[in-house]
């Protein structure tokens, strides 16, 4: 999703070197995607739904 | 010493060959205090500079450099973010990229070394319509 816009950024977070992020958003179980800080994502969805989900479309659309 | 066999080598270089831009890697470290997990990202990122001449890696110091690693919006280390040329990809990884995010970061290299974002047209449009504003996508992972 990143290379295909210039808004959006994306970081792959290693939860074991960076535990005070991984506490922050409450990671429990990998993959968990974390858009902005507000919108959780778990697990590894296919495509459809991830790109709905992080973009904050409801997953009907 | 290389990390991988030079069969699994092989593979990975045959993976890359698809990539027709140059690809940077600006690798963020520090001299003082770094985890050891910044050795294990050098190691990991020398190994993938080795397998294609198209790929190159650049060290850029935390401490030192503050302004161009806040440019990337990179505030601890090791983390790498990857270039097509001198274009910010807007991929970040954050943590030695070992295990199965080295396969990972293959993938992030192929993304930034070719054209094509490999999503579907559905989703591209999607992006085209619905991101208007800043969107920070943050994938938390583990080494196995």
């Amino acid at each position: 999703m990143a290379v295909e816009s210039p808004f959006i950024r994306a970081t792959c977070v290693e939860a074991t070197e960076f535990m005070d992020l991984a506490r922050k958003y409450r990671v429990t179980g990998v993959p968990k995607t974390v858009v902005n800080g507000s919108i959780e994502i778990l697990g590894a969805l296919p495509e459809p739904m991830f790109v709905k989900a992080a973009l904050g479309l409801p997953a009907e659309s | 010493m290389s990390l991988l066999s030079e069969q699994d080598r092989q593979t990975v270089r045959d993976h890359l060959a698809a990539i027709s831009h140059p690809v940077k890697l600006l690798f963020f470290t520090q001299t003082f205090g770094a985890p050891d997990t910044v050795a294990i990202a050098k190691q990991v990122l020398d190994e993938l500079v080795s397998l294609n001449d198209r790929i190159s890696q650049e060290e850029v110091n935390l401490v030192l450099d503050r302004g161009r690693a806040a440019q990337y919006g990179v505030d601890a280390v090791p983390a790498v973010a990857l270039l097509r040329g001198e274009e910010d990809t807007r991929m970040r990884f954050m943590g030695a990229p070992a295990g199965y995010e080295f396969m990972s970061l293959i993938e992030a290299v192929i993304l930034a070394g070719t054209d094509d974002s490999g999503l579907t047209p559905e989703s591209k449009a999607l992006i085209a319509e619905h991101a208007k504003e800043p969107r920070d996508i943050s994938v938390f992972v583990t080494p196995t």
